[in-house]
């Protein structure tokens, strides 16, 4: 049989879900099936099965196979990071216990605050001699010796997962290499990560911390993907099987292995790229995406169908310097509980009841009320999940409800309409903060929401950001399986290179580059992209002399001569203008200076074809499926619900309503409008009346 | 609670939303390293009584805009600037500060203040930085600007700006650093007039009042009560003013607790120095000293997770009652005092507060930290410019009693030391060595946290200046615990050239290659070290945070093999040996002993006594 179906799977912490696209005939199926935390494999297997059952199909009609996974995710998320070892440069074994000397949050904290275990204890750091300078000069050669003997001390310790951060070594990787040959000949067991292979940028802490977090997941990430790629080809031999990254391209299991550490937003990435390709095909350039799940919401900003990447990012406590897509992850989801403060207020999450036991109206659900219980009550979801796969208990959520309400002095409706409306201002506000630090205005905004719980308080972000529209895509509850079906190869690999812009060696640049671009050409090869379909994005991150933080633009193809330097420079004064309201341009006292060169290489795929849905009148009553009281304002009021699949391209739901699909339900509030478009999205906007 | 309690959790999370953004936006835009790196500014939302808000930061005081602009003499896009200390009430300690605030408009009326203050490069005065350690008047401190419009209805001062640049040494980023907070505060202040906007004056304040009074209650509720009511005393120092020989420079407070309030009473604090230590802070009732010692009694709070958890906004005036000594003391100096280094007295009465209330709640509060001073080196770079790194390293923080104190943190949130690889690819040194000095932490059951050993080898002749109290007195140990070792900077340490230098110094000169070797300080001790449990000290040892003769010493515990650092493994500890010289330190110990340890820097300053009476119980 002819290889033709696509398949993405998205590994979420309660579904594993699947999109299959059959690229000769475009058809496209979706399912869920139970993750399964013990062996996120066995939730794999079940579910490509499941969806190839669907197409009719077998394992050899699988052309490709992209994945989202929480392996590395969930491991720094539980802490379980296992015994590493740690080797830096002589004078630094307490690196890690100094870090940044930071103390999170309010002044005052200091007296009180209890410093997390550090990832490595200082009995475990062992240094090496040998110093470079900034510019990779080396100031007192390698300690070959004592590397050995560090290399020995380990092996003789039985810590075999080792990481390596010398000073400098993003300017100059060669004593990590020789780091590396060392623990090569003494300890050939060790499993070992460079800084200057993961990371070479500069900021030495934020750099350590990187690389030993890769070496950390390292081995679990490493078995999990040989395992599941085992598994895959005995039952589609042969079949390219690729991992989503957090930089929001993916790359072959085969590869991705060796820095694992690229995959730790490996789910939100697919989720924000789907979701800004649904929308820049529905013709919104600048979107906000929110992924709303049980337990957290994850929202990003994507420009121009490219979500805004960020090296600023951390997982759990750990900092990541890697590029990865800026998802802000705020703990407001469907099972976020609801409870009362000593000072007597209201507070919705961030504890959440999760999947288990759950919200208090779910079959054997928790004894706190939560977000969803709240929607249950006031009508604005149906009292199932799935499609009526799972009651809920109105009776339930009510009773908890109450007690919580009666405290406040409050009708149950009134607490509930209360819970949602602070869970709405929470995650409005978590909005702001992300827009806020790109120096951008959220009105300017569509949003797209999608998972099961993202769509619920659409209607009040409208109102409380001041959005134009929100976008719902078909099939909100598999958006994120979908984008992986959409997203390219992607490789990225960065050079720190301090120059002041008067003083830039444009051979030296231009060298580094072609440097980049060769490492870059190489993985696409592995990857299987001949070199004509091979595309490179050069950028720079450049700032003002002085500055702390650098801004990355774009460097043109082509030779780099001085007009094209002078070009990225006054592409900086601009970008620097817009994300923070000022620049230097013709001002020579303030010089510009170089810091990151970077290359990211692309190996394009096919994207899928935008489903479309058939037109319809306009007036969608054949979609009605009946009536409940709904409570959005003071009082219940009847409310129409449609059935989404029965929907037409065209038809215009007004609120009060509630759109009801397999997964997910959109409550359309009094005064807004959901219309269907061509591809099925819906689109939430306030009437003008509103 | 009449109000909303819906809508007062909507206000109190935009307050603290809109605290944030306004932080965020000028941490992103400034260029002054002390914003950046340091952290060293702060947003606070404030209503149109000129209560603060919010609770995550300090902050400085409208009162003196409101002083001398009118309310109702306000216009929608005028934004107000001060520095200068004595005419700011009280809420800015020295020049380098730079407040700027903004009004909240609802309609025609002012409604509430958005405010930020970031500590600047440079003001002008007699040395770069503003912050001349010798300073003998405010004159030499740099520019001083009492309130003045810096917008005016939507108009900038020209004439304004272009006399503070061209007094400040760094006038770019001067300008840059005004820019970004006038801009932040103008976006915070939209926010907060939308909140208006969408519900209306009266709810919005009355949801303020709400949240003020649920701290003045919770503090009641949760920390008052764990004060018996009475009086203590306690006193600490500053130990030099850069202009007197070293000496003990007296903080006093007397405190007294009632069933719903406690009062300070200041008096016995020294006259104000010659030098630049004091601080203005008998303005207002003490309005700004009350929000910065707040912080201190959540100490007092039930759980590390539940201090954490307390806001400090205006809602802790009511129950804090000041009483000043007369003008002309530490606390009270006189115009044209120095004040630049008011740190030094500032910092140091958040100890005195825990000292003192450790005597009223049988040392339940943490020992001694000090985790601010400046250090820097400047001179001509690579290319022949003139350069200036000035950096604020931390300290230990002291032991609790429920933990070990922390090693190298900061009391100012998120404030960051400087990379090696971004200091060394900008200025003209190797940092050779950056780790913990070896038995700086206090012993104590709870041991304080280390600080600093940072070495930095010159690659060009530089000038070596410093800003740093606690360099003859150490962090103060608690309820039998030890003090810490105090900070010290010795240029060409085991060299030809070898030189302590002096805590204050401005310029001292560093010659190419010579090392400068910095060690901050190590926090205090909680409880009794020979009590420390011996699994612990060991650890420390093999951790290369306590020496082998550190832990016989402070400890009484022998440890015995191995090498610490490198090789550090090998250690045993010998328990018969251990017990025996436990036992032995115990029965040598007097009948009679302080509820504090100082460390022997005090008797030096004290002509001998080893402890001031106010450090018995």
């Amino acid at each position: 049989m002819a290889r033709r179906v696509r398949i993405g799977i998205d590994t979420g912490g309660t579904f594993t879900d699947i999109v299959a696209i059959d690229e000769r005939t475009g058809e496209l199926v979706t399912t869920k099936t139970p993750s399964t935390p013990e062996d996120p494999a066995d939730g794999f297997m079940t579910g490509v099965g499941r969806v190839l059952d669907l197409l009719s199909v077998d394992g050899s009609a699988v052309s490709s196979v992209a994945h989202g996974t929480t392996v590395a995710t969930n491991q720094l998320l539980e802490d379980k990071l296992g015994r590493l070892g740690f080797i830096t440069t002589e004078g630094y074994e307490f690196l890690l216990e100094i870090a940044r000397q930071s103390v999170p949050d309010g002044y005052g904290n200091s007296y009180f605050w209890v410093k997390p275990d550090r990832i490595v204890p200082v009995d475990r750091v062992r240094t090496v001699g040998g110093r470079l300078d900034f510019c990779g000069n080396e100031v007192r050669p390698f300690d070959t010796e004592q590397a050995a003997e560090v290399a020995r001390w380990f092996r003789a310790h039985d810590i075999t997962t080792i990481g390596v951060c010398f000073l400098h070594s993003y300017a100059d990787p060669s004593h990590e290499q020789a780091m590396r040959a060392a623990l090569a000949a003494e300890h050939p067991d060790a499993v070992v990560s460079l800084s200057s292979d993961v990371l070479r940028e500069y900021r030495e802490y934020e750099r350590a911390i990187t690389t030993l977090v890769d070496a950390a997941v390292k081995p679990k990430v490493a078995a999990y993907v040989a395992g599941l790629a085992r598994r895959l080809h005995e039952f589609a031999p042969g079949v390219p099987f690729s991992i989503m990254r957090s930089n929001g391209g993916v790359l072959s299991a085969a590869e991705v292995v060796h820095q694992p550490i690229t995959t730790v937003l490996s789910g939100p990435a697919a989720g924000a790229l789907g979701a800004g390709l649904i929308a820049q095909r529905a013709g919104y350039e600048r979107v906000l995406t929110l992924d709303g799940g049980g337990t957290s919401t994850d929202v990003s900003v994507v420009l121009g169908g490219e979500p805004t990447l960020t090296t600023e990012g951390s997982i759990g406590r750990y900092p990541s310097k890697i590029p990865m897509i800026d998802v802000v992850t705020v703990g407001a989801g469907g099972g976020s509980i609801a409870w009362i403060s000593p000072e007597g207020t209201l507070k919705v999450g961030p504890r959440s009841a999760g999947a288990v036991p759950g919200p208090m109206c779910y079959p054997e659900g928790g004894a706190e009320p939560t977000v969803t219980d709240a929607h249950v009550i006031l009508g604005r979801i149906p009292p199932h999940l799935l499609g009526g796969e799972i009651p809920l208990s109105v009776d339930a959520a009510r009773s908890g409800l109450s007690r919580l309400a009666a405290e406040l002095g409050m009708t149950v409706e009134a607490g509930a309409s209360g819970i949602l409306e602070i869970s709405a201002w929470n995650q409005a506000n978590a909005l702001r903060q992300i827009t806020v630090k790109r120096g951008l205005d959220v009105r300017d905004f569509t949003m797209v929401t999608f998972g099961g719980s993202g769509s619920l308080l659409a209607c009040r972000l409208i109102d409380i950001l001041n959005l134009p529209a929100v976008l719902v895509p078909l099939d909100p509850g598999t958006t994120s399986a979908y984008g992986l079906l959409t997203v390219d190869a992607r490789c990225d690999y960065v050079q720190t290179a301090v120059s002041r812009h008067r003083d830039l060696s444009l051979a030296d640049v231009s060298s580094a580059y072609a440097e980049l671009r060769d490492r870059a050409a190489a993985a696409l090869g592995r990857e299987g992209f001949p070199a004509g379909d091979q595309r490179f994005l050069r950028t720079a991150d450049l700032r003002y002399f002085g500055q702390a933080f650098e801004v990355r633009v774009p460097v043109a193809d082509g030779d780099l001569d001085q007009s094209a330097a002078d070009v990225v420079a006054s592409a900086f004064h601009d970008a620097h203008r817009a994300l923070y309201g000022y620049d230097f341009a013709g001002d020579d006292q303030q010089q510009v200076e170089w810091v990151n060169l970077r290359v990211t290489g692309v190996g394009p795929i096919r994207r899928p074809t935008p489903r479309s849905v058939p037109g319809g009148d306009g007036a969608p009553v054949a979609a009605q499926t009946g009536e409940r009281g709904v409570w959005f304002d003071v009082a219940s009021a009847p409310a129409h619900i449609y059935d989404r699949a029965l929907l037409r391209a065209g038809d215009v739901v007004a609120g009060p309503a509630v759109i009801e699909e397999f997964g997910s339900t959109i409550p359309v509030h009094p005064g807004f409008t959901a219309t269907v478009d061509r591809h099925g999205n819906i689109v939430l906007a306030g009437s003008s009346e509103s | 609670m009449t109000v909303d309690p819906i809508l007062l959790e909507i206000v109190q999370g935009s307050l603290a939303s809109v605290e944030r953004e306004v932080e965020t936006a000028i941490a992103r835009t400034s260029r002054s390293p002390m914003i950046r790196d340091a952290h060293d500014f702060r947003a606070g939302i404030h209503d149109r009584r000129l209560r603060k808000l919010t609770g995550r930061s300090y902050s400085a005081l409208v009162h003196p805009i409101a002083r001398d602009f009118p309310l109702d003499t306000m216009r929608p896009g005028d934004i107000f600037f001060h520095n200068d200390v004595y005419t700011s009430e009280g809420g800015i300690g020295h020049l380098p500060d730079l407040c700027v605030t903004v009004p909240v408009f609802h309609e025609e009326d002012v409604v509430a203040f958005v405010q930020a203050f970031g500590h600047h490069d440079d003001i002008g005065g007699a040395v770069p930085g503003s912050m001349p350690s010798h300073a003998r008047s405010v004159f030499e401190e740099g520019l001083m600007v009492p309130p003045i419009k810096l917008w005016d209805a939507g108009v900038r001062n020209e004439a304004a700006l272009r006399i503070m640049t061209r007094n400040s040494r760094m006038p770019d980023s001067l300008a840059a650093d005004l820019d970004a907070e006038c801009s932040a505060c103008l976006m915070g202040s939209r926010r907060l007039g939308e909140l208006f906007a969408r519900y209306g004056r009266a709810p919005i304040e009355e949801c303020f009042d709400a949240l003020l009074a649920n701290t003045t209650e919770t503090f009641r509720r949760e920390i008052l009560v764990k004060i018996p009511d009475g009086s203590w005393v306690w006193e600490d120092y500053a130990e030099h003013d850069g202009v007197d020989p070293p000496r003990l420079h007296t903080q006093r407070i007397t405190l007294t607790k009632t069933p719903d309030r406690i009062l300070l009473d200041f008096t016995g604090t020294s006259e104000q120095a010659k030098g630049p230590i004091n601080h203005c802070g008998d303005y207002a009732d003490g309005n700004f000293l009350k929000k910065w010692l707040a912080p201190i009694l959540r100490n007092l709070a039930d759980t590390p997770e539940r201090m954490a958890e307390l806001d400090v906004n205006e809602g802790v005036v009511p129950l804090i009652e000041m009483r000043f000594p007369p003008p002309g003391t530490l606390l009270t100096p006189i115009f044209p005092a120095p004040t630049n280094a008011r740190t030094f007295v500032i910092l140091r009465l958040l100890g005195v507060l825990a000292g003192v209330l450790a005597k009223a709640v049988d040392g339940r509060m943490p020992a001694d930290q000090e985790t601010i001073r400046y250090t820097g080196v400047y001179g001509e770079d690579a290319d022949g410019e003139q350069y200036l790194m000035r950096e604020v390293l931390g300290g230990g923080s002291g032991g609790r009693y429920y933990a070990d104190g922390e090693d190298t943190i900061h009391v100012v949130p998120e404030s960051r030391n400087l990379p090696t690889e971004f200091t060394e690819s900008r200025f003209p040194f190797l940092v050779e060595r950056l780790g913990l000095a070896v038995d700086s932490g206090g012993p104590g059951e709870f041991r304080g946290g280390l600080g600093y050993d940072k070495h930095i080898r010159m690659l060009k002749d530089a000038s070596f200046m410093s800003i740093a109290d606690r360099s003859i007195l150490a962090c103060w140990g608690v309820r039998g615990g030890r003090a810490g070792q105090p900070f010290s900077v010795v240029v060409d340490p085991g060299g030809p050239g070898e030189r302590e230098v002096d805590a204050l110094a401005d310029g001292e000169p560093v010659r190419v290659g010579e090392v400068i070797r910095i060690r901050t300080t190590g926090g205090g001790g909680w409880g009794d070290p020979l009590q420390r449990p011996v699994e612990k000290v060991l650890r420390d040892v093999l951790w290369g945070k306590v020496s082998a003769a550190g832990a016989r010493e402070g400890y009484g515990v022998v440890v015995t093999g191995g090498t610490s650092g490198m090789d550090g493994t090998g250690h045993t500890v010998d328990i018969g040996a251990t017990r025996s010289l436990r036992a032995q330190l115990r029965a040598a110990r007097p009948a009679e002993q302080p509820f504090f340890d100082r460390g022997p820097g005090y008797a030096r300053l004290s002509g001998g006594a080893p402890y001031p009476d106010v450090d018995l119980l």
